[in-house]
């Protein structure tokens, strides 16, 4: 099998300040966000990290996008390391969260350009795959109004088409579907799938259960920032639905940990 | 290289197509301070000037003086027999400016003032001090007796009241550069204050820098490309606030002024004073961008830059104070270089030397802070501290 992603002791620490120590009620100066994060993902497939809030998803997914560094460890998407070669990861990734905003000033299609331009992708093949991709998300009614201007649905529609602009093959998602409609969570979902089928490999992060069912292939399920469980979906769910397969093993983790 | 050139686009864009922008950042400033430039000139020559009449009702008029207070028009002067009380009360209410009273054998006294036993003679008058006619009745008045007074006893005399071989234009750029650096100065600052913490915090604090930092372009050219389009927009924004400046000189001083002319720079000034604002714009716009980096908001950069403003100020200050710098060493300082040397250009004695030292300092200082930048746009401490 082919691996795309390969994450290896990942670990990440985050010092907390005198504040935060007393809003969250603890002696601790340091918390662990993510810790010895160790998995794999495969040409083609959907895999979803699945967690409470809190887990670590996110800071793992931010450090496989290289916006900030791991402690220790090391991840490499398609070979090249997270912490050696930032620049290369960072041409060969689709990165989607809610942290990473859009400038309201500007048009859909003026964004879909700059963007275009940063990756350094040629006009021609630029204004293609803008065409395409506007029709496909209905964005071209809209291509020259400004993103203030635009709905809710609209943005995120904007958002998800630009962290494809340079046409990734490895594409990573954080909570991709938070905030929207049900028409506009199926339009993601719809091409989240579209996307697999042409090849691409899809890291997804979210707590909702009915979306990993329905989409992914493998998923890892993380609780305070380590794997609990990682397998096939169909595996996974063999014997109860996820939701009740996730409370499981958070009840032992918790029972374990008194 | 893309990167950057991406990033500038971007900026102007940014900034240009913002009409709301553009006029409170470049267009505004040049014309208020041009407007209330002018209207504050126009006021105090009015004041000075102006074509109101003063009433004055003088006592027991000396003949020797009186063709000398027809001369002056503004004075409007009745002969007084009343009673002094009245005159005093219509003083105090402002129906009158002023009132004199000589004494009665003023020319008589006069005339005896070899005489050993002359007594200086006392002239009575009564004016209001919280009244602008009245104090202004009471100066020309004084003015016309003091004249009379320096004829009467005359010993000597300045011929012509002396020759001044000073050129307009050399009296012109003493004025000129003993105000215009440390103003200069400010209205940079000012224009870099209203673009670079909205963009650098603005748009950390907006999440929009982070998409640009999940791209390939290099973070250096990041920091490369928003200084250099900050820094032409600040010079803009600083260009027209000088413009309003100059322009209105003229008309803020008034008669005071006539020897001023821009044309006696030369057009190698004028590029000079544009390369030394542009490499002092460079400067600052990083200064400020490298603080408003370490804010969490725009707000917050703000507050930071503040206490910035003051430093400017000051430095502007000391370089009118220090006049002719003592040696060029002088002139690797940072921003007090740049004052200096606006100080020299306008006073028609720039040396190609102090010039060169400056552009370099300000340029390498530049350099090193979009390095720092860069090192700030890397520190995920820095641009992800919530």
């Amino acid at each position: 099998m082919d691996i795309v992603l390969s994450v290896q002791n990942l670990k990440k620490q985050f010092r907390l300040s005198y504040k935060q120590q007393k809003l969250q009620n603890t002696d601790k100066k340091v918390i662990t966000a993510v810790d010895n994060l160790s998995f794999t993902a495969n040409r083609g497939e959907i895999f979803g990290l699945l967690g409470p809030n809190g887990a670590g998803k996110t800071t793992t997914l931010r450090m496989l996008a290289t916006l900030i560094t791991p402690d220790s460890g090391d991840a490499f998407v398609e070979g090249y390391s997270i912490v050696k070669e930032p620049d290369k990861v960072r041409s060969r990734i689709g990165f989607l969260t809610g942290e990473l905003k859009l400038e309201d000033f500007f048009t859909p299609n003026y964004l879909f350009n700059f963007f275009s331009e940063l990756y350094g992708i040629e006009e021609g093949v630029r204004n293609s795959r803008k065409r395409e991709l506007f029709s496909r998300f209905g964005i071209d009614r809209f291509a020259e109004v400004k993103l203030a201007n635009l709905s809710t649905g609209m943005k995120q529609k904007v958002s998800l088409v630009i962290s494809v602009v340079n046409d990734p093959d490895f594409i990573i998602f954080d909570e991709p579907t938070n905030g929207l409609d049900v028409l506009t969570a199926k339009t993601v979902t719809d091409f989240l799938l579209e996307l697999k089928a042409q090849g691409k490999t899809i890291i997804l992060s979210t707590h909702i259960f009915s979306l990993v069912e329905k989409i992914c292939d493998r998923a890892g399920i993380i609780i305070d920032g380590r794997l609990a469980a990682l397998d096939t979906v169909s595996a996974l769910t063999a014997q109860k639905n996820l939701e009740d397969v996730f409370f499981d093993i958070y009840a032992a983790r918790q029972g374990g940990a008194q | 290289m893309k990167g950057i050139i991406a990033i500038i686009k971007k900026e102007f864009a940014r900034f240009f197509l913002d009409r709301r922008m553009l006029i409170t950042t470049i267009l505004l400033p040049g014309i208020l301070i041009y407007v209330v430039y002018t209207l504050m000139g126009s006021v105090v020559s009015g004041l000075v000037s102006g074509d109101s009449q003063y009433a004055v009702a003088v006592k027991n008029m000396p003949q020797s003086l009186s063709p000398l207070f027809s001369t002056v028009q503004q004075l409007q002067i009745t002969d007084a027999d009343g009673n002094d009380d009245d005159y005093k009360a219509q003083v105090e209410d402002g129906r009158l400016a002023l009132y004199v009273v000589f004494p009665e054998d003023f020319d008589e006294a006069i005339a005896d003032k070899n005489d050993p036993a002359f007594q200086t003679l006392q002239i009575e008058m009564w004016y209001n001090s919280a009244d602008e006619n009245s104090s202004l009745a009471y100066s020309l008045f004084v003015g016309v007796l003091d004249a009379y007074e320096e004829s009467i006893a005359n010993l000597f005399d300045v011929k012509d009241g002396g020759y001044d071989l000073a050129s307009d234009a050399s009296v012109t750029s003493y004025i000129l550069s003993a105000v215009v650096p440390m103003v200069l100065l400010v209205l940079l600052f000012s224009g870099c204050m209203a673009v670079a913490p909205e963009s650098i915090a603005g748009e950390k604090e907006r999440g929009t820098l982070a998409t640009m930092l999940v791209t390939p372009v290099k973070r250096s050219h990041i920091a490369i490309g928003k200084i250099v389009s900050l820094s032409c927009i600040s010079l803009l924004s600083g260009v027209s606030s000088f413009l309003g400046l100059i322009l209105s000189l003229p008309n803020l001083m008034q008669g005071a002024f006539d020897g001023f002319s821009l044309s006696m720079f030369s057009v190698g000034d004028y590029f000079m004073m544009l390369g030394v604002m542009l490499s002092t714009v460079l400067l600052l716009v990083g200064v400020i961008s490298c603080v408003s980096a370490l804010a969490k908001s725009v707000k917050e950069a703000s507050s930071y830059v503040g206490p910035l403003n003051i430093i400017v100020i000051v430095v502007g200050l000391l370089s009118s104070f220090a006049g002719g710098a003592a040696s060029p060493l002088l002139y690797l300082i940072p921003v007090y270089n740049s004052a200096m040397i606006v100080t020299d250009i306008m006073a028609l004695s720039v040396s190609p030397l102090a010039f060169a030292l400056t552009m370099l300092s300000n340029i390498v200082v530049a350099g090193l802070l979009v390095f720092l930048l860069t090192r700030m746009f890397n520190s995920e401490k820095i641009m992800f501290n919530k």
